[in-house]
């Protein structure tokens, strides 16, 4: 791209981020210190925090988000990898990738009530066993979901983001030429599990980081998923903060927002820790993965992984299946498998609104992620710029954006929007859908980045450099060489903005003011209330939208260039006759 | 545009001065006219919902006023959006023109000079067919004196819930229903605290388990608190280990009891709405055994509201809209069971006699218990209670 206000594109782009973030930040900074004039403070005090320490529910809850948000990264990350070592380039799995999509696209408050109702003690696991081998008449009293451990929590976390990481690491496969390095390894000798532990995992890890540290700052701080299958009493953090910001006491808002600065604070010594104990491990393990042995007793870990993964997979699906037999169901009793009066009322008395959800969730969305693109390939063309000939991915210089882009993901929605929703009433945008529209682009520009960064930088210039000196039109070449050869990045990064953008609950909230209600929005309010029929259409549609985005994602790229010439050839031929 | 404005104005100006005349309602009226009005109303229940559609498009036939439906998940939601336009200095083109809501949520709008009014008791509807002595609770919201700044929309009593089938005598009373959970382990629960049903649990079981229920409807700060509620962290304590999932887990509210009932996780669930059962069953949501009842000794009832924010850039067509919903017409289509069920604020003497056998001819759910069935209503505490109970609930039981 020819870029030529370089400086000035710089300082606009990170005007459009810091802006807002900074009004946010300050919102949710100062009424932790006992700084908020309409409610009469206007002196600065700690005893928000001091309310906070002596809270015995805030440290419960820091300790439950602590054990669930780390544990489902870690395993996530554990099983994304072993599935990808198991099965990379195997025909049988093609399957499973094709499979990612879905799961991947669907809204965490939809993943959780399907398996709220798939895993409870009435649920359809249950019922598929009982009366017959279980003895159950009714159910059983067991705590299969919300329990107090979170590990259902830490399952659907689990089941949400492992897709997500193995569909940024496919996409990263091409640029660490993982082919070639596993038939150098095989062809030594080394078994499969080993070569990717010792050679691929290494090279992967540096190229996935940023989307892992989303996932983890995802994990810490998700409001809807851990509202609906994480334990109450305590919530997680998040929940904890939720419920605080909106208490009708309107003095718990100081506590609440002292509680999401900490929250933030915690995030960033998590990310920290997990950086340093990679380094550490990385140092721990340099030795035993270039001694030279083909086989390592840790390969297991893999291969237990992968079966895991597959078996989490299977539960995501089954989850999925059962969410649309809800929303045709008049009567369904325990221990009945399947409904016993099927009806198609639930459809019916839903079809306006969905129409109305469906025209608002659509017109955000695509407005949002067309615009983070387009700002996601001006950002990466100055740092590429900026950087000049570097074109290696390990010790390539940081830009500004890179940790910018960090910042909005980064900061728990709960704290960082209350006091952007302050700045938007200044200025006019309150309930307004250009807000709603820049809030997501917000929430989806560092997703579209952080996925196209690794696939954009690594681009081999020297095609676009050839085509430059064949035909001087840089703008042309730009679009016809550099991003057509990166229509498979181009289109997965627009898929997971996409997604991202439907599945956003309180931003579209918070700048919609309930004005502009979305698929999500009104699916999670429909979630509180238990209505699984309800939940089950709106489910339905809020996950066919993505689906249907991720599907073209997968299919036009590799497909695009026969069309696009069957057309040509077409429009030549009928313009020749 | 101008004109209206400063109509708007000038009826809310003599509101302040002068019980309402005739003519100061036409100008309301006039007022209102192309106003949008913007309900935030809590939007979980679809059968709730309709009702709002319904009363739009009545609104909008009779009044030209357009009511808006803005379906909220927490009432406090909406409280906070006005607390943050007061922060932005937003007073003049609020985005909330109508709340629906009660205690807490009101006591804390009128603490903190987040409402418009008086304006309740100028409203004709109100004048003609409210009795503000039929009930405690339309004037004293929670304990939290009204004084015309919100006006009442309908009624609500605590009603239990249980499958004829699965349970022939429902435990009657706070004690009955810990020997009943004695005896089936696992089978009774209660919603969490703070969710408002919960909360109303606390404040049904504390009516029933404490000697000192006098003292009830004084600020909780005036009061020695933990005497009082001690049988109440006492009964809890044991109800708990045999409770459903042992006490580590409550459902989120009402719906998620009768799901729970319909799934037999249960065997009692509550309802702060008299017609719930009804409703469920024709939708399919519950067998069509369960009936409703209530405690022997009454069960907690309260009066819901709606308040107008300080800067509704519509409070004209606001105060049409809740003169309306307090109409016999919507008060009437209101109570119908297949529709909302929710029981009328207005005074039955004070009806006429074409009204009061429009009341009378009402069908019941099979479900749905009478006014005489309902029995004995006991007041809300005052609304200091409500968080001194759940504070202390959250510092026992969730950590």
């Amino acid at each position: 791209m020819p870029t030529k206000y370089r400086r000035m594109t710089t300082g606009l782009i990170c005007a459009l981020l810091l802006l807002p973030i900074l009004a946010g930040l300050v919102g949710t900074l100062l009424p932790a210190f006992h700084y908020f004039p309409p409610l009469g403070e206007n002196k600065f005090s700690f005893a928000a925090w001091q309310n906070l320490f002596s809270n015995t529910e805030f440290f419960a809850s820091l300790k439950l988000t602590l054990i669930t948000g780390i544990l489902a990264s870690i395993i996530a990350l554990w099983l994304a990898l072993a599935l990808l070592a198991w099965g990379y380039e195997k025909a049988f799995f093609r399957p499973i990738e094709n499979l990612l999509a879905p799961i991947l696209a669907i809204p965490h408050a939809a993943i959780a009530i399907g398996l709220v109702f798939l895993l409870s003690p009435s649920g359809w696991l249950v019922r598929l066993f009982s009366p017959w081998l279980t003895g159950f008449e009714r159910p059983p009293n067991w705590i299969s979901v919300q329990d107090p451990y979170g590990l259902s929590l830490i399952f659907a976390l689990v089941i949400k983001e492992m897709p997500y990481l193995l569909f940024v690491m496919l996409a990263s496969m091409k640029s660490i030429q993982a082919r070639d390095s596993l038939q150098a390894c095989q062809s030594l000798g080394y078994g499969r599990f080993t070569a990717w532990r010792k050679v691929l995992i290494p090279q992967l890890y540096p190229l996935i980081r940023l989307p892992l540290f989303i996932v983890i700052s995802f994990s810490l701080t998700v409001v809807d998923l851990a509202l609906i299958i994480g334990p109450n009493t305590p919530s997680t953090l998040a929940v904890t903060l939720f419920r605080w910001f909106n208490d009708p006491d309107l003095a718990m808002r100081f506590n609440a927002s002292a509680g999401a600065i900490s929250l933030m604070l915690v995030i960033v010594f998590v990310l920290a820790g997990w950086e340093l104990s990679h380094r550490f491990l990385a140092k721990l393990t340099r030795a035993e993965r270039s001694n030279g042995k083909r086989r390592g007793l840790s390969d297991h870990l893999l291969s237990l992984g992968a079966m895991l993964a597959c078996f989490s997979l299977l539960i995501g699906l089954l989850a999925l299946v059962i969410l649309p037999i809800w929303s045709l169901t008049k009567r369904w009793r325990f221990p009945d498998v399947f409904p016993a009066t099927w009806t198609l009322d639930n459809l019916e008395r839903a079809t306006p609104l969905l129409m109305e959800l469906t025209n608002n969730t659509l017109l955000i969305a695509l407005v949002s992620t067309l615009l983070a693109s387009v700002i996601s390939l001006i950002m990466l063309e100055i740092k590429r710029v900026s950087h000049g000939s570097s074109q290696y991915t390990s010790n390539r210089p940081s830009h500004v954006f890179d940790w910018l882009i960090y910042v909005p993901i980064l900061l728990p929605q709960i704290g960082f929007l209350f006091g952007l929703h302050v700045l938007l009433i200044h200025l006019n945008l309150n309930g307004d859908l250009i807000a709603v529209m820049m809030l997501h682009f917000l929430y989806v520009l560092p997703y579209v980045y952080l996925t196209l960064k690794n696939p954009y930088l690594a681009y081999h210039q020297a095609y676009l450099e050839q085509a430059n000196r064949l035909k001087p039109c840089v703008w042309r070449n730009y679009l016809t060489v550099k991003l057509a050869m990166l229509k498979p990045a181009l289109f997965t990064a627009f898929a997971i903005g996409f997604s991202v953008s439907v599945a956003q609950y309180l931003p579209t909230l918070i700048a919609g003011e309930g004005r502009y209600s979305t698929l999500t929005t009104e699916a999670v309010t429909r979630a509180a209330s238990g209505d699984r029929k309800q939940v089950g259409s709106m489910a339905l549609l809020q996950t066919l939208f993505p689906i249907f985005v991720f599907w073209l994602a997968l299919v036009v790229p590799p497909r695009w260039t026969k069309w696009r010439l069957a057309f040509k050839s077409l429009f030549i031929r009928t313009t020749r006759a | 545009m101008i004109k209206s404005t400063l109509a708007v104005a000038i009826s809310s100006a003599l509101i302040f001065t002068s019980p309402i005349s005739k003519a100061d309602w036409q100008d309301t009226l006039q007022a209102a006219q192309g106003q949008t009005v913007y309900f935030n109303a809590w939007g979980g229940a679809d059968n709730i919902n309709q009702y709002i559609q319904w009363a739009a498009d009545r609104i909008e036939d009779q009044y030209q006023v357009t009511l808006k439906q803005v379906k909220l998940t927490d009432t406090a939601d909406a409280v906070n959006r006005v607390l943050a336009e007061k922060a932005a200095g937003q007073d003049k083109q609020g985005s909330i023109d109508l709340i629906w809501l009660n205690g807490e949520n009101f006591r804390a709008m009128k603490d903190n000079q987040l409402l418009f009014g008086p304006f309740s008791q100028t409203l004709p509807n109100y004048q003609r067919y409210v009795d503000e002595n039929a009930r405690q609770s339309l004037t004293q919201d929670f304990g939290t004196k009204v004084d015309g700044m919100e006006s009442p929309w309908g009624m609500a009593q605590v009603i239990f819930m249980y499958d004829t089938e699965t349970l022939s005598t429902p435990p009657k009373s706070m004690a009955q229903l810990l020997a009943y959970a004695q005896a089936n382990p696992g089978r009774i629960t209660y919603p969490e605290p703070p969710q408002f049903l919960g909360s109303t649990f606390l404040k049904q079981a504390l009516y029933e388990l404490s000697p000192h229920r006098k003292v009830l409807s004084q600020p909780v700060d005036q009061v020695d608190f933990k005497k009082v509620t001690a049988p109440l962290w006492a009964y809890l304590d044991q109800l708990h280990p045999v409770a459903w999932r042992s006490g580590q887990n409550f459902p989120s509210g009402a719906e998620e009891m009768m799901r729970l009932l319909d799934d037999q996780e249960i065997d009692v669930a509550l309802s702060f709405d008299v017609s719930a059962a009804s409703v469920q069953i024709d939708q399919g949501n519950l067998p069509d055994t369960v009936r409703s009842y209530v405690f022997q000794n009454g069960t907690i009832g309260n009066t819901h509201f709606l308040a107008i924010p300080y800067n509704s850039s519509a409070t004209a067509g606001a105060q049409v809209v809740a003169n309306f919903l307090l109409s016999p017409e919507a008060q009437i289509h209101k109570q119908t069971p297949t529709v909302w069920g929710d029981l009328s604020v207005l005074s039955y003497d004070k009806l006429s006699a074409s009204d009061q056998q429009k009341f009378d001819d009402l069908p019941r759910g099979i479900a749905t218990l009478s006014i005489e069935e309902l029995g004995q209503t006991l007041p809300e505490p005052h609304s200091s209670w409500v968080s001194a109970l759940e504070t202390e609930w959250r510092k026992r039981y969730a950590h």
